[in-house]
């Protein structure tokens, strides 16, 4: 069975195909992996894409940029407000929906944001056929972790009209773990992943906590204003600067000179983040002069120092926001093209010095594999409607540790039952005592207060070790329920420990 | 490192556990997906482990393989390799077709590491050379056995098999004995892994069923192509190769169907056989009465209920009836009762008006004008309400006697003014009725011209076109006009007008006309014979005749009349009244309606004998 996965982003929109038990990114027609979520309009036709962003400098006013920034909102939302002050096509209010005003020649058409993201959904459709060779309908999409059930609604339903059976719509930070099948292979431990994506436009730094193999959002930071286009900006701002030293011609006022030094400046960075130089040219820029200039990535870095700097904050704000210092963090995962630039790579990795940063996947494809994974493991399958309460579980409220003396004597506290555990849960540890002892004592903690005290006796002194097997089981409602049994003698103790409100 | 119990201490739970927190997680990874699915099994974590535990342990097998020397192996024949036992060769024959490729192999590879002739040379042992050794043996073996086909089909042969199916008188005495052991033997060739066992005695319906279902649904992999008598290889040309095919076909067809059969009576025979299958019917029949019984139990006890409603309703109905008829009879009584009462209190006043009229002398002095004056209280009597009565009585009795008098003589004066009220409204509507007759009948635009003889001639056409004939008014209206005098055209619509403000008319004026016509009649027949034709009654002479003779006629008078009639025929003049002189007794009238009554009823008579004659006819 084949599935989709598709990311839908706010300049770019990327799919992957789960088959065969891999999941791919699929290469579109232009054979690019990832497709700019571009929709220009013509006159007779439609394009969507490459095409569409290289002729928007001639096209402007007809070509829809980053729809999914007014996906699903109302025409009074300050950020559509703020999408309508920006976008080069004009928007307007119909009834309290914001519609693109599309100029088509003799008639103007209103197209609404939700029939921008079909097209484009349509053509990410075509893409996956066209790699599978068959018609396959079922896929899960990726939405930001801040979007609200309206959005969620357009964008399912967009995605609906053009003709995919949406098996789910998941959220980009856990798409992105298990593109990296963070927790899969093994439903028990705890860890704590750093989600940090920086997409054309956004940055978003998402903590989250991986427990028994289910992933829980602790925290999220979303910064709308830096992304990669803020990057291409500044370097843009310095190619005028350079044409102005040398032709002593400002292009800043001139919207087509910039949009091209733009194009030029997206591919320089592009290039720049494998190549130790790039070079920008422009054919006549401005005034029939040609532009061409030398970048180097040491430059390019000194021009954006400030803007890496900002990318780097929201990582440390959002640790101090979930009270985790950055050992306490297991992995961190890089998502979003622009995550590919090497100083910001660098900047992380300075950052969490012993954590593993994930790479390997292309950062821009990291979340469309996540979600053709998700879409592999739902598909064929009778998959309930998610509710609300179906993605709330019930967890344990804190660690059950275990008061232990290490070899210097020391006494040290050993988790045996880490909190966030989804409920009911069953966990197995084989404990150690000095076989010298006849007689061995576990103590039992709940955030630093005793709970239990077990102890085995009548144990037979030996030269090894005496193995103590505990499990630990705990019910849905927290109440645990503890077997320790002696390995050797077979002499075993058993006690319940109800909550709170049932003690009561 | 667990830290030693001291002295005293004990397993103790000190305090409780923080109860659990509902967070919401992330709907991705399979984990969540097997999370959510175990919520809504309800079942709990460590059975899901469990499941996944007896997954592994499956995977693995022991592989303790024991073989098991062949004590013929040496001196086996290659040549007829095709009688060895392949299993036993290899010394696997005590596990056969359970054993693995695994195991297969493993077992070749020992066999070839003792017998392999270069092993045995080593070892100073004499060797047949060429193909003639009986390693050849061990090499056909494993070729087969390695083979799945080649291997089906050696296993579908296996001598060691037992093909035999007990008999049904075996089976009698303890069934689960014999044929538990003879299925466990032939599920082998199922192409189903798992096969439903026999069972006990104290099996269930449907694993009896499924048992039996699945035995007779047997679908076996055996097959007989190891005992082709024929080998394809050895052909030498294609036409040979068919042919041989074809014979192989056929045996290897044949003895599938003797397999099949086989199981058939195996089948057979145990279903036969079996206690439990009979212990079912006797079930099943035992069920099926009770369930008829219950059935008609059932319809009895409704039919019982629905008497018993009927009766019930019957009971209540009468009960109603009863109450609503004594209710009524109560009611009845008390009105009679009321009534007598009130007709006592009127006769009680009307006594006492009387008496106090009475002793008041009827207020005058006079004998006439008491006698008047006794009628019109009388009169008051008659006419009073109790209650007016009462009052006038009251007015008498207070008031001395002129006050009295004065009240009695205005009574008297109201009761005269309504009786001569009511005596008016009553004239005036029948004026008025008349009136209206009068001008419904004037009100005709041809009332015009109705002259007395077209009146008589209307109803004597009325009369002569009864009711019923065809196009009747057309006819009578043209009627009128052939004979009519006064001349005056008249169609059907003032026919039908007329007729019927004729029929309106009060018997009086029918007399009247009537009358009149007969004077008319009676004066013109002196001069005239009849112009209608005597066979047509058109006259109504019943409700005229003052001075007619009503008696019956008798038979001398008939004789006599019949007589006359015959003596003066039409055509003679004043025939009627000659005819009457020839009946003594009789007048002219009494004759002619006389003579029509006969006519009448010899018409009557012939259109009897018409009809019956019509009849007999058919």
């Amino acid at each position: 069975m084949a599935a989709i996965g598709v990311h839908f982003g706010y300049t770019c929109a990327c799919v992957a195909v789960f088959k065969d038990g891999r999941a791919d990114v699929v290469a579109n027609d232009a054979g690019d992996r990832v497709t700019p979520a571009v929709v220009a309009y013509r006159d007779t036709e439609q394009i969507v894409g490459i095409a569409a962003k290289q002729g928007r400098i001639r096209n402007a006013a007809n070509t829809v940029v980053k729809v999914k920034q007014i996906l699903g909102r109302r025409y009074d939302d300050p950020d559509a407000q703020a999408h309508k002050e920006e976008s080069k096509c004009i928007v307007v209010n119909k009834s309290g929906l914001p519609r693109y005003e599309i100029d088509t020649g003799e008639t103007t058409k209103y197209v609404s944001p939700e029939d921008v993201a079909k097209l484009i959904f349509h053509k990410m459709k075509e893409t996956a056929q066209s790699a599978l060779g068959s018609d396959v309908k079922d896929a899960v999409i990726t939405v930001p972790f801040e979007f609200d059930e309206m959005q969620k609604n357009a964008l399912r339903q967009a995605a609906e009209s053009a003709g995919f059976n949406v098996l789910r719509l998941i959220h980009e930070p856990s798409a992105a773990l298990l593109a990296y099948d963070i927790g899969q292979d093994s439903p028990l431990g705890k860890s704590h992943v750093l989600v940090y994506k920086l997409g054309g436009t956004s940055l978003s730094v998402t903590v989250l906590e991986v427990n028994s193999g289910v992933y829980r959002v602790l925290a999220t930071q979303t910064d709308h204003q830096t992304g990669g286009e803020s990057f291409t900006q500044e370097l843009a701002q310095h190619l005028a600067a350079e044409f102005k030293k040398t032709f002593k011609q400002d292009v800043s006022g001139n919207a087509r000179a910039m949009m091209k030094l733009m194009n030029s400046a997206d591919v320089a960075k592009h290039t720049l983040s494998t190549l130790g130089s790039a070079n920008c040219f422009v054919d006549s820029l401005y005034d029939g002069m040609d532009f061409e200039c030398n970048v180097s990535r040491a430059r390019f870095e000194l021009i954006c120092s400030s803007l890496f700097n900002k990318c780097i904050q929201p990582i440390k704000s959002l640790l101090e926001q979930v009270n985790l210092s950055t050992s306490d963090v297991n992995k961190v995962v890089l998502s979003g093209g622009s995550a590919r630039i090497p100083k910001l790579q660098q900047m992380i990795r300075d950052l969490f010095p012993d954590v593993e940063l994930l790479n390997s996947i292309p950062p821009d494809e990291v979340i469309p594999v996540g979600a053709a994974m998700q879409a592999g493991i739902l598909v064929g399958k009778d998959s309930l409607a998610l509710g609300e309460d179906s993605i709330t579980v019930d967890c344990c409220a804190s660690d059950i540790t275990l008061k232990e003396v290490d070899d210097s004597g020391l006494e040290v506290f050993t988790v045996l039952f880490p909190s966030g555990t989804p409920l009911p849960a069953r966990r197995q540890h084989t404990l150690q005592g000095p076989g010298s002892l006849s007689s061995v004592r576990l103590q039992l903690f709940q955030a630093q207060q005793p709970i239990a005290q077990i102890v085995l006796g009548d144990l037979e002194p030996k030269e090894e070790l005496h193995d103590v097997v505990t499990v630990l089981t705990m019910k849905r409602d927290g109440s645990l329920h503890v077997t320790c049994t002696e390995q050797s003698s077979g002499r075993s103790e058993a006690i319940t420990i109800e909550t709170a409100a049932a003690a009561s | 490192m667990l830290t030693e119990a001291l002295e005293g201490q004990l397993t103790v739970v000190y305090n409780t556990v923080a109860a659990s927190v509902q967070v919401q997680v992330e709907p991705v990874g399979r984990w969540f997906e097997a999370f959510l699915k175990r919520r809504n099994r309800n079942v709990s974590a460590s059975f899901q482990e469990l499941e996944e535990e007896e997954e592994l342990s499956e995977e693995e097998e022991d592989e303790e393989l024991q073989l098991e020397e062949y004590p013929m192996l040496k001196t086996l024949d290659p040549k007829d390799w095709k009688n060895q036992d392949h299993y036993a060769v290899l010394g696997l024959a005590h596990v056969r077709y359970k054993a693995t490729q695994k195991q297969i192999k493993a077992a070749h590879k020992a066999m070839v590491l003792k017998h392999h002739p270069d092993k045995r040379k080593a070892a100073g042992e004499q060797i047949v050379e060429g193909d003639n050794d009986y390693f050849t043996c061990i090499t056909k073996a494993i070729e087969i056995l390695s083979d799945p086909v080649k291997r089906r089909a050696f296993d579908s042969v296996d001598p060691t098999f037992d093909n035999a199916v007990p008999t049904k008188a075996e089976g009698k005495e303890n069934f689960f004995e014999v044929f538990a052991p003879v299925f466990e033997r032939n599920a082998r060739w199922s192409v189903k892994k798992h096969f439903p066992s026999l069972g006990t005695m104290e099996s269930s319906f449907e694993d009896v069923d499924n048992f039996y279902s699945f035995w007779y649904n047997f679908d076996s992999w055996r097959e007989f192509s190891y005992l082709d008598e024929e080998e394809k290889e050895k052909a030498e040309c294609r036409d040979e190769r068919r042919w041989i095919e074809k014979q192989n076909r056929a045996s290897r067809a044949q003895r599938k169907k003797e397999e099949m059969n086989r199981i058939r009576t195996l089948v057979d025979t145990a279903y036969n056989a079996d206690p439990r299958i009979k212990k079912f019917k006797e079930e099943e029949k035992a069920r099926k009465e009770s369930e008829k019984k219950a059935k008609v139990e059932a319809k009895k006890r409704e039919q019982e209920e629905k008497e018993r409603a009927r009766q019930q309703q019957e009971e209540a109905a009468r009960l109603l009836k009863e109450q609503q008829e004594e209710a009524a009879r109560q009611a009845a009584q008390q009105a009679k009762k009321e009534k007598e009462a009130q007709k006592k209190a009127i006769k009680k006043e009307r006594q006492k008006l009387r008496m106090t009229c009475k002793s008041q002398n009827y207020f005058t002095d006079n004998e006439a004008d008491s006698v008047r004056m006794m009628e019109e209280v009388e009169k008051l009597c008659d006419r009073l309400e109790l209650i007016s009565l009462q009052t006038l009585n009251e007015a008498l009795s207070a008031g001395n006697k002129e006050q009295s008098k004065a009240a009695l003589e205005k009574q008297v004066q109201e009761v005269n003014m309504q009786l001569q009220k009511e005596k008016d409204a009553e004239l005036q509507a029948q004026q008025a009725a008349r009136g209206s007759e009068h001008s419904s009948a004037a009100g005709g635009q041809n009332n015009r011209g109705w002259s007395e003889e077209d009146l008589q001639l209307l109803i004597k056409a009325v009369n002569l076109f009864p009711a019923g004939t065809n196009a009747r008014w057309e006819v009578i209206a043209n009627y009128m006009n052939q004979h009519s005098s006064s001349g005056v055209r008249r169609t059907a619509k003032d026919v039908i007008n007329k007729a019927k403000t004729l029929q309106k008319l009060d018997p009086h004026q029918k007399d009247e006309i009537n009358r009149k016509a007969f004077e008319k009649f009676k004066k013109e027949h002196s001069a005239v014979p009849p112009t209608v034709d005597n066979a047509m009654p058109s006259e109504r002479f019943d409700a005229v005749g003052a001075d007619s003779n009503a008696a019956a006629w008798t038979t001398e008078e008939q004789k006599l009349l019949e007589q006359a009639l015959k003596t003066y025929p039409v055509s003679t003049a004043e025939r009627w009244e000659r005819i009457s002189e020839a009946v003594p007794g009789r007048s002219k009238k009494d004759c002619m309606k006389r003579y029509k009554e006969l006519v009448e009823m010899i018409k009557a008579k012939k259109a009897a004998q018409e009809q019956v004659a019509a009849k007999n006819k058919k």
